[in-house]
């Protein structure tokens, strides 16, 4: 084996030894600082050595809407604690504790085993407790060792919205998702945002803990805090601000109140959702709290389906708003053009079956135009022969559906857009015939859409073919860097089809709502500003049918676009148009101060 | 003085009886710190804890013995070989059932093993080998290329399992061992300047400082000029561009990378630690309370007392008194095997004992720092006192190997 070619030189040996020497000298002497001179400070914190540590909880960030009226921000109340090491496990204390605070001994073991962080750390077992009881425990301290309370933040509404599925809610982090979460510092008993942007947000919104260590005696009473440099402060999370209007969302949440579905009212060209209601909802203040189970239960039991966010989990067949694909698909794909005229008697005859259109006595002579106008059934079942069932999916798929829409709020549903594999695959590969396709092409059947993809859509017309992601944040302020910051969405285009195709059907969505015959002439509520849409009644075998309308209202070049959804609500035209058409005259009136009454 | 006509130094010498004594001192303080941390009236708990650790020590001892016995050249001649099953050894816990959310251990039965405890020396041969035998001049940068890929593997693999205490180990035998075998300051100066460059850019103070710090250093150096150009570009867009990409990064994905360094993933409960720990360690004063006095022990306010805190209950119970006989002891090994290695005239067994030293150095500081909290809490144990197999034989496997390499060296 090799030999050093010369000695080690003495220099790099004595390098070593002084620097182990130094190290230990170091180390020593910071050991005689605690052990000799803070010696007489130690040996009285260990005489009655009871160091507490106590988590601070720090409260969520702001939610405020766009104009920065506040949607959701903190209230605190009391929590009652018990140290699980320092509780005398005889069962009289528990009884007493048990008593006042109205829950049995073991529900209090229970919860104390449930919110088990450790023998020498606070274990969580009642919230929001009254003056009263607090007052109470605080005077039979002596009697309850252990026994502590904290003042904790918790989420106050303090608004007349709901923006229930919107805002979402906290839940107490508990089990599986506490294992997931542990890293990033959550506690059994800690809150964590379960829904909506509550959800979305949550590392926006999450404060940092803090802590403070107190020292008590043997009896249980606080000594004073530990000045100590470990003691952190808990530290608010930061506000966030929606594209929510609030006034908006409520004149939205009035209109829908009493109705089941959902409606979103959005600005076309950057994709802010201004409003966002699924109903039936409830008061998300019922969340804040405590929840009790009754409430809980009924919520979940009813069938109505409350919990349930509408805007991007209802999955339905978007009925004859979805004509315009079609049509736009026949012009590019060199099928038909816009001259394209069909007779209307009513019926479409396609080998032994007879396909009705909505109107018994037909249309008449029916061109394009007039095919979006008045909802012409029959128009659409002769085009969709000329095409190939792919080809009308293609073109459905341009404008997003199919895929989700990236909206900044969880749990998103994407629809179905059938082609002929997914035919093949449900019915077989000769299961299912022509006549499947002329359904389809109405938007009913195996069409499944979410009213976020519809908003999608329909602003991709106001736009003019730009499909752009809907989203709820707008921008956070952010505290350790002391700025705002965005929350942007994307757009791509859909470059597909040329200007006149686009002019052709915002002509025919205008007729629409403007002429007499239009399926949504309910909607036209205001004057100077223009409004164009389209509705849709999509059949349910097992119930009313669902009512939908989309449209868009556009005055000196400011836009803002509208799905309406009901869920058994009957025709489009009749019940979700007028509702849209409520929306439009509020906001004309509200934001462009136009009057419909006067000049 | 040829080369040749040296004999072997065979038998104990001064420097064997240091080593042997300082660790006779520390394994029966060991024990009695266990007895007392263990101790309770019902009685069979301390036994099985205090019985146990005597059991290791004997193992610990005969592997020592058999360890000592190995040729150095046939260690010297599988050292890559070695270390390759090293690297096997701590992937295996990944095909075991993780404990506590980590997966250190290899378990069988009751028995644990942690395989990277033995890995430290594993890195320590090979690396003593690539020096001993390398072409490159240790004037040369190449020259930490290899060893540094060599230990940031399993550093990568540990902080994986997560073991931040056992990867700053790795990183941190590097250091004396590069000294040791005459690497060029200079080179392990631009080793550790990325990492100054990146930590020191979050004041702007501290960049400036280090900047011109570094700019002096650099200027004297013989390099050609655009070599000097491009270190000091490097390293000055590192230390500008780690804020802003610190900045970049979601508030969860800071805190993923804070998470990795505060291995604990309790860390609340480990502030909470160090409080009790400090509290019984100043509440011992001079003399300490004496043998089972220990309140903060015994009314088990003090936590891991058995492994990661035991020198806690030595600062408790036997005083400053106790704290200094220990880190004296301490203090007497790594001096011991500074100089045998001093002494030696082969390159490996020399580089070797400084790689072994090193390892007990850092574990001795860093645990005890950690109790008064002068570092944060890693959960390593102390050499020859903390309770557990793994670490206890693997601290014995060291010594015996550094008492091989002393064994078989031609001295001066």
């Amino acid at each position: 084996m090799p030999l050093f070619p010369n000695r080690i030189p003495e220099w790099r040996k004595n390098i070593f030894v002084i620097l182990l020497s130094l190290i230990f000298v170091v180390l020593l002497y910071n050991f005689y600082r605690i052990q000799i001179t803070q010696h007489s400070k130690y040996s009285g914190i260990a005489e009655n050595n009871r160091v507490r540590m106590i988590s601070l909880r720090a409260p969520r960030g702001i939610i405020y809407d766009r104009e920065g009226k506040i949607l959701a921000d903190n209230e605190f109340q009391y929590n009652i604690s018990v140290i699980p090491y320092e509780m005398d496990s005889s069962d009289k204390h528990y009884q007493k504790l048990g008593r006042i605070l109205g829950i049995s001994r073991e529900t209090i073991q229970k919860r104390v085993k449930k919110n088990w962080r450790g023998e020498f750390r606070p274990a969580l077992i009642a919230k929001g407790v009254d003056f009263k009881t607090l007052s109470w425990v605080m005077e039979h301290k002596l009697e309850l060792p252990g026994v502590i309370y904290t003042l904790d933040p918790y989420r106050n509404y303090p608004t007349e919205v709901n923006l229930t599925h919107v805002l979402g809610y906290l839940r107490e982090i508990t089990g599986s998702s506490l294992e997931k979460y542990k890293k990033y510092g959550y506690d059994s008993g800690d809150l964590i945002g379960s829904k909506g942007v509550e959800k979305e947000y949550e590392s926006i919104l999450r404060g940092e803990k803090g802590y403070k260590y107190v020292q008590v005696n043997a009896k249980g009473r606080v000594l004073g805090d530990l000045e100590r440099k470990d003691n952190i402060a808990p530290k608010p999370g930061n506000n966030l601000y929606l594209t929510i209007e609030k006034n908006l969302q409520e004149k939205c949440e009035h209109v829908l109140q009493g109705k089941k579905g959902a409606m979103i009212v959005m600005n076309p060209e950057n994709g802010e959702i201004l409003a966002g209601v699924s109903k039936p909802d409830y008061s998300p203040e019922l969340f804040s709290g405590v929840i009790g189970s009754h409430i809980w239960d009924s919520l979940k039991n009813n069938p109505k389906r409350p919990l349930y966010n509408r805007i991007t989990k209802a999955q339905y067949p978007p009925g004859s708003t979805f004509k315009m694909m079609a049509a736009m698909g026949a012009l590019d794909g060199n099928i038909v053009d816009s001259t394209w005229t069909i007779n209307c008697p009513g019926y479409y005859v396609l080998g032994r079956r007879k396909f009705k259109d909505w109107k018994k006595g037909g249309h008449g002579k029916v061109d394009m135009v007039k095919s979006i106008e008045q909802s012409c059934d029959v128009y659409y079942y002769t085009l969709i022969r000329k095409m190939e069932l792919d080809y009308w999916a293609k073109c459905v798929r341009r404008f997003g559906f199919g895929r989700s829409t990236g909206i900044d709020l969880p749990e998103e549903n994407i629809g179905n857009v059938p082609d002929i594999s997914y035919m093949n695959q449900k019915y077989g590969k000769n299961g299912w015939t022509e006549g499947y396709k002329l359904n389809i092409v109405i938007g009913q059947g195996e069409v499944l859409v979410t009213p976020v993809q519809m908003a999608r859509y329909i602003s991709a017309f106001a736009n003019g073919g730009k499909l752009i992601q809907p989203h709820i944040g707008l921008k956070y302020y952010d505290k350790k860097r002391d700025e705002f910051k965005k929350l942007n969405s994307q757009k791509d285009e859909i470059e597909y089809y040329s200007p006149e195709t686009w002019q052709l059907m915002k002509h025919a969505m205008y007729r629409v709502v403007n002429v007499p015959l239009g399926t949504a002439n309910l909607a036209n509520t205001v004057e100077k500003a223009k409004i164009y849409g389209k509705t849709g009644t999509s059949q349910n075998a097992h119930g009313k049918d669902h009512a939908w309308f989309v449209g868009y209202m556009e005055y000196k070049g400011q836009k803002i676009s509208i799905v309406v959804f009901l869920e058994n609500g009957g025709g489009g035209g009749k019940n979700a148009a007028p509702l849209a058409g409520k929306i439009f005259e509020y906001y004309n009136k509200m934001k462009w101060k136009q009057n419909n009454n006067n000049d | 003085m040829t080369e040749n006509n040296r004999a072997y130094k065979k038998g104990f010498d001064k420097i064997t009886w240091g080593i042997l004594i300082a660790t006779f001192v520390l394994c029966s303080m060991g024990i009695v710190a266990l007895y007392s941390a263990s101790y309770s009236a019902e009685g069979p708990f301390f036994q099985r804890v205090v019985g146990r650790q005597l059991i290791w020590i004997i193992v610990g001892i005969i592997s020592a013995i058999i360890v000592s016995m190995f040729r150095s050249k046939l260690i010297y001649n599988y050292s890559y070989f070695l270390y390759g099953a090293g690297i096997v050894l701590i992937l295996l816990p990944y095909f075991f059932p993780a404990s506590e959310g980590a997966k250190r251990w290899i378990t069988v039965g009751v028995f644990q093993y942690q395989p990277s405890e033995i890995m430290k020396i594993l890195s320590v041969i090979a690396i003593a080998k690539y020096f001993t035998n390398t072409n490159i001049s240790k004037s040369d940068f190449k020259i930490i290329f290899f060893p540094l890929t060599m230990i940031l593997i399993p550093t990568g693999i540990v902080m994986n399992q997560p073991d931040l205490g056992t990867a700053m180990i790795y990183i941190g035998l590097l250091f004396p061992m590069m000294f040791w075998a005459g690497v060029d300051w200079i080179n392990i100066f631009l080793l550790v300047a990325p990492l100054i460059s990146i930590l020191s850019a979050f004041n702007y103070y501290t960049f400036f400082i280090w900047l011109i710090i570094f700019a002096i250093v650099i200027y004297f150096q013989h390099y050609q000029l655009w070599k000097k150009i491009i270190l000091t570009i490097a390293n000055v867009s590192l230390g500008l561009l780690s804020p802003v990409l610190w900045d970049q990064l979601q508030p969860y994905q800071q805190q993923r990378i804070l998470t990795l360094f505060n291995v604990k993933t309790d860390p609340q409960g480990a502030g909470y630690q160090v409080i009790q720990s400090q509290v019984a360690i100043g509440s011992g004063g001079l003399f300490g309370k004496g043998l089972l006095q220990g309140k903060q022990t015994h009314l088990k306010f003090l936590p891991e007392q058995k492994t990661d805190f035991i020198f806690s209950v030595i600062g408790e119970e036997w005083g400053f008194i106790g704290v200094s006989l220990v880190l004296l002891s301490y203090f007497f090994l790594i001096y011991f095997g500074i100089k045998a290695a001093y002494n030696s005239r082969d390159q490996y067994n020399s580089i070797v004992i400084i790689g072994l030293v090193s390892i007990i150095f850092y574990h001795v500081i860093i645990n005890t720092s950690m109790t008064i909290g002068l570092m944060p809490v890693t959960g390593l144990p102390l050499p020859f006192i903390s309770y557990g197999g793994s670490f206890l034989t693997t601290c014995c496997i060291l010594l015996g190997l550094l008492f091989g390499m002393k064994k078989e060296s031609k001295y001066y």
